[in-house]
């Protein structure tokens, strides 16, 4: 049993996020063998850091929870960090968009320096926040880095570049975030484990009973997410709406379950449910012919091993290096490169729901598993630890 | 194919008398330069105190290698006291050891843009003394080819988190002494980045002649030897009162001989010679003839002289509490170490009385002057470091 600190940039009930969600699994899965605490900021929000919960030590899930004050982005941030990431700027301005991001928090720092030896392994998520930023450097002999990293443009400012060399260990979310990493700051030779996520059993669910409450008949292309162009789906419209004007189309719905942000066409083959209760999920996934991930980044795609787990095939961009990989690996589902052979993919994959759905249903409860997850995040621990 | 390219960074650089690191990156420079397209990267700083702007900014030559000076915006700060009692107290945050760098000094902005540009187009950048400025803020800017030499010892300093990715970060450690690797992986942990121990090289000249010394100097008789400079902070006081007491209580008639800058009080008594600061060659005839050097400092990273006196021939007496000087004596089988000024005076009576202890001690150290600190073995070593430096990054 030993001492185990996470430190993450959120934590609570309240946040949602890929990383935070991440980090809340690993502390419940450690704190079944290992003494687990948390140290975080009074945030809820990633984007206004806005004080929510109170400062200070509390529980949650049976973990102590250390909460520091945070002082939160600067309301001019997206203007500073265009200067930084495009124009002529000094190195100390590099150091300051990072303080302008948020949350700036150096009480959770000072603690680190503190208290840090007191545990045997500090774990941070998220490469790009100040706590993880600066708080590695604090304690490097006893830190594991759950980077969570894509490629992007602040991978390559400098308070990074010391930051990928001095962690213990690392955790990555995929393989492709690993070579990623390596590719860029050339630290192959520091000790890594390639996590990714276990899930729990989807339980019972409903297909029947979803597509009469939303009246769906036929097929089912499902995009299940935020409706953004964040996220592509402009990109996927377009690519919907080549498809369906093909001769000889595949009668077929193009099912859009997630908050919308994004002007929608008026189309009898565009149907936007919204945000569906948790509970629905997999009777959604299920009722899929296809699922559909039109992202260009992805640091995991936790809904690509949800639509596995009820045997529903996935078609996803070859050019994001993530969900790409991910497919190769599973045999779970078909890529495409451009708005033609989103239809060829489309197609292939309605065609051949059952033996795609079968492999990616095959792997995901082989990597998936909490035994294998368990396993894992014990191999990084043992890395980590002093 | 043209030579792989390599920076040297350090906080002062050129004719600026003294400064161990600054000595020692110099003399590397030099022996590195038929290996490598070389370029020093530093400040206008003379004075290792105040750093203050003696030198001019902007692109000149040293030894036929180019040095890029930049300019000191703050040199030390006037309550530096006060910032290094604040963050080597218990309490202390991590602004204050923030605080502490910058009122040391030298705060060099412009240096850091120059690492920072600079220094990620060349193979390597080879940072001297892990705790200044420079150092401190530039080799994170350039870990994947920063190789650090950072001359440390144990020092309230060396405990402050800020240092820790100085030491974490690097591809590669060159260490001057074992024992500064022992305390340094002591306290960080960071065995993983390749390292070895190489210091410096030694060059003796071959022809030493005791007798010209004590002709010129008229000294008769068994004589002990210090070299540096005489500061109470390198245990000077106590070596005179250890030896003044040991010939005032009826010790066999020797000599201590003083070379070096004078800096605080010496005893007026015909025993104790103080000579000045003198030429190389009086120093290696007086090395040649002395019973043994003593070297009672205890903040040395790496005692030069004792490695001097070795490559002569001759041993060392030292303080048992010096980590690293009486750690090198004792692997090298090369001289003594006292705890009391009544172990002193039982040391130098025996080293009078049995001159062949006295020279198969030094002959010791010989072997060992030789098995490491050696320029061809120095500058192997570098070399094999940084080929392992730009294999990682090709």
């Amino acid at each position: 049993m030993s001492d185990i600190l996470i430190v993450v940039q959120r934590f609570g009930d309240e946040v949602v996020g890929g990383s935070e969600g991440h980090a809340r699994v690993v502390a419940s899965r450690l704190a079944r063998t290992h003494r687990v605490e948390i140290a975080t900021t009074t945030a809820a929000d990633y984007w206004t850091w806005a004080p929510y919960y109170p400062s200070g030590t509390s529980e949650l899930d049976g973990l102590k929870v250390h909460r520091f004050p945070a002082e939160g982005r600067d309301p001019e941030f997206k203007a500073f960090e265009s200067k930084v990431l495009n124009g002529e700027h000094a190195l100390a301005d590099e150091d300051e968009w990072l303080r302008r991001q948020g949350p700036h928090c150096p009480q959770l720092l000072d603690f680190l320096k503190d208290d840090g030896a007191r545990y045997d392994a500090i774990l941070f998520y998220t490469y790009i926040y100040e706590p993880t930023a600066l708080g590695v450097a604090i304690v490097p002999e006893r830190a594991a880095l759950i980077s969570t990293a894509h490629d992007e443009a602040p991978l390559r400012l400098a308070p990074y570049r010391a930051l990928f060399q001095l962690p213990r260990a690392f955790g990555f979310l995929t393989p492709e975030e690993r070579d990623l990493v390596h590719r860029t700051f050339r630290n192959e030779h520091i000790p890594h484990e390639t996590l990714g996520l276990g899930l729990d059993p989807p339980g019972a669910y409903d297909v029947a009973a979803f597509r009469a409450a939303h009246q769906l008949e036929g097929p089912i292309v499902l995009y299940l997410g935020q409706v953004s162009e964040g996220k592509g789906c402009d990109d996927l419209l377009a690519a919907w709406i080549a498809y369906r004007s093909r001769p000889k189309a595949r009668s077929a719905t193009l099912v859009l379950a997630g908050t919308v942000r994004m002007e929608l066409p008026d189309r009898r083959d565009v149907v936007a449910l919204g945000r569906i209760p948790d509970a629905q999920k997999y009777a959604t996934l299920a009722a899929a012919d296809a699922l559909v991930l039109p992202s260009r980044f992805e640091s995991l795609g936790i809904v690509l091993l949800e639509a596995w787990q009820v045997g529903t095939p996935v078609v996803v961009r070859a050019d994001n290096p993530v969900t790409a990989g991910q497919v190769g690996r599973s045999g779970g589902g078909l890529t495409y490169g451009d708005a033609n052979e989103f239809g060829d993919a489309l197609d292939r994959a309605i065609a051949a729901r059952d033996v795609l759905g079968a492999a990616g249903r095959a792997w995901v409860e082989r990597e998936s598993s909490w035994d294998a997850f368990d396993a894992r995040l014990a191999q990084l621990v043992a890395l980590t630890a002093a | 194919m043209t030579d792989p390219t390599l920076m040297v960074v350090v906080q002062r650089y050129g004719d600026i008398g003294g400064g161990g690191a600054e000595v020692l990156a110099r003399a590397v420079v030099q022996r590195l330069r038929p290996h490598f397209n070389i370029e020093v990267a530093t400040t206008t700083a003379r004075d290792y105190w105040t750093w203050a702007n003696e030198f001019t900014a902007g692109l000149t030559a040293v030894d036929g290698v180019p040095v890029h000076r930049f300019a000191v915006e703050r040199g030390r700060s006037r309550d530096f006291r006060l910032h290094e009692r604040r963050a080597f107290s218990q309490t202390h945050t991590l602004a204050d050891e923030r605080a502490f760098v910058e009122a040391q000094g030298p705060v060099a902005p412009d240096l850091l843009e120059h690492v920072n540009k600079r220094g990620r187009q060349v193979d390597h950048v080879l940072f001297f003394t892990y705790i200044y400025y420079p150092t401190v803020l530039g080799l994170p800017l350039a870990p994947e080819r920063a190789v650090l030499v950072p001359t440390a010892h144990d020092e309230p300093a060396i405990r402050l988190a800020i240092y820790k990715p100085v030491f974490c970060a690097p591809r590669a450690i060159v260490f001057s002494t074992a024992e500064e690797r022992a305390l340094v992986h002591r306290l960080f942990r960071n065995e993983r980045v390749p390292n070895e121990v190489v210091g410096i090289g030694v060059d003796v000249p071959a022809e030493r002649f005791a007798d010209r010394f004590r002709q010129r100097y008229a000294i008769e008789g068994p004589y002990f030897l210090y070299v540096g400079r005489i500061v109470e902070s390198k245990q000077c006081g106590q070596l005179f009162e250890a030896f003044a007491r040991w010939q005032d209580s009826r010790g066999t008639r020797a000599t201590l001989v003083l070379m070096g800058n004078r800096e605080m009080p010496v005893p007026d008594r015909p025993d104790i010679r103080l000579l000045g600061r003198t030429s190389d060659e009086d120093k290696f005839d007086a090395l040649a003839g002395c019973v043994a050097l003593v070297q009672p400092s205890l903040l040395e990273s790496l005692s030069i002289i004792a490695l001097e006196a070795w490559a002569c021939g001759r041993p060392v007496i030292c303080d048992a509490r010096s980590p690293v000087v009486w750690g090198m004596t004792y692997r090298a089988g090369a001289g003594l170490a006292y705890r009391t000024a009544a172990e002193y005076a039982e040391i130098s009576e025996m080293l009078i009385g049995r001159p062949q202890l006295a020279s198969r001690l030094g002959a010791a150290g010989q072997s060992f002057v030789e098995r490491t600190y050696t320029w061809p073995r120095v500058i192997e070593t570098y070399l094999d470091l940084f080929a392992e430096v730009r294999a990682r990054n090709s």
